[in-house]
């Protein structure tokens, strides 16, 4: 009987811990409003370039049309223009944002 | 620098129909051609990895019947592209169906009415052949810090179906883009499966440079139908003024050349030796308005003439469904 009760303590111990460092853990996680904002900034910022070095080349600054339909004219560039996956992520988050 | 691309796993997508639209008459040796095309894409997505996408052409080049009578001439009708793509994976994208082929950059990257900047088709585009039935696999990667690579390797099947018209052959075509200096070059190479089996060879560079807005493209092929190039410089005036009237006007200077083989065939190429300098003048309404113009001489043994194109161009895009998130 004690040896369960001990068993029991340090499975609600072990618990409680690991609850602290998920709590610590998602605390890290969660960025800021402020850090949010700072990377979408950032996002923006690089997604401007990358259009401009790539979709530049042959499109003049974007008009804006709707994320679904710029999701869709992004993937139909990919492949056409043959851009990279990275540069692909980063000019949808700008022409969307 | 980011240590993680955004991700864009989710995004949601929906049909699209965009597409051009021109008006451009062409005046070129005393005589007058209407020029009209319609060119609508359609783009389907279908899941995270899929795109069904289409391009056709109906164009009308209208002229005086007998020199003085009333403007007439049929419709051609084309269907230029019309595959079926697979993101394989970021660096891998499988293509069938019927595409445009990867045969220097004109064909593929800039033939579309709302994308050239001149309406005149230079001399060796006839020398691409425009699309392939087949299957193809194309990619771009990063290789290394400030290099990219890109590359298309495809193999066409023949047809000789008016509409879907396309050679047996295999080919492909590799880049190299360095994204800091906004240059690429690239080289294309074919080898046709029929007749005498010619090989038909192919190289390109575009450069815009940082600190002005100019595009400087340049394109060259050798085919047993002849070889020339082209190269061309577009110059937006903003960098002269930031008054409106500049800032929407672009200047544009192209230098081509054309030189037949003895005894080859030379489909829609010239007949004969040519060289023709252009010059022409753009200016953007808004993004997908345009007005357009330019003036060319064409030099040939076989005549010399001169080339004035004047009109509009208009791009449009819409989504088939809700296009917001």
């Amino acid at each position: 009987m004690r040896i369960l009760a001990a068993l029991v303590i340090l499975v609600a111990l072990a618990a409680a811990q690991s609850g602290n460092k998920s709590s610590e853990s998602n605390t890290a996680a969660s960025p800021s409003p402020a850090q949010n904002s700072a990377q979408a900034a950032d996002i923006r910022v690089e997604g401007e370039k990358r259009f401009r070095t790539n979709c530049g080349r042959c499109h003049m600054p974007p008009h804006k049309f709707p994320p679904r339909m710029m999701a869709t004219m992004v993937r139909h560039m990919r492949v056409r223009a043959l851009i990279t996956d990275e540069d692909m992520r980063y000019i949808l988050a700008y022409l969307t944002q | 620098m980011f240590a993680q691309a955004p991700d864009i796993t989710r995004t949601p997508t929906v049909p699209v129909v965009s597409g051009g639209i021109a008006f451009v008459p062409v005046l070129q040796g005393g005589q007058t051609t209407l020029v009209s095309i319609i060119s609508p894409v359609v783009l389907v997505p279908l899941g995270d990895n899929w795109l069904i996408e289409s391009r056709g052409a109906f164009e009308g080049d209208f002229t005086r019947s007998n020199g003085t009578g009333p403007f007439g001439g049929k419709i051609h009708k084309e269907l230029e592209y019309l595959q079926l793509d697979y993101i394989v994976n970021p660096h891998l994208t499988v293509t069938v169906g019927r595409f445009l082929t990867p045969f220097g950059i004109y064909n593929e990257r800039l033939y579309p009415v709302w994308i050239r900047d001149l309406q005149a088709d230079p001399l060796i585009l006839p020398l691409e052949q425009s699309s392939s039935n087949g299957v193809m696999l194309r990619g771009g990667f990063s290789a290394a810090h400030n290099l990219n690579l890109n590359y298309a390797a495809y193999f066409s099947t023949l047809s000789t179906n008016e509409t879907l018209a396309s050679d047996r052959q295999i080919g492909g075509r590799l880049g190299a883009f360095l994204p800091n200096q906004r240059l690429e070059i690239g080289f294309s190479f074919q080898h046709l499966l029929q007749e005498n089996h010619p090989n038909r060879f192919g190289a390109h560079f575009e450069w815009q440079p940082r600190a002005l807005s100019l595009d400087i493209r340049s394109e060259y092929a050798d085919t047993e139908s002849g070889r020339g190039y082209w190269i061309e410089s577009a110059l937006r005036l903003n960098a002269i003024s930031h008054a409106t009237v500049f800032k929407h006007t672009q200047v544009v200077v192209r230098l081509q050349q054309f030189f037949t083989k003895p005894g080859a065939p030379n489909g829609n190429a010239p007949g004969a030796n040519t060289k023709e300098p252009e010059i022409g003048l753009n200016y953007y309404f808004f993004d997908g308005l345009r007005a357009t113009g330019s003036y060319g001489r064409q030099l040939s043994s076989a005549g010399n003439a001169n080339v004035w194109t004047a009109g509009m161009t208009y791009r449009f895009a819409f989504p088939l469904g809700r296009g917001g998130y």
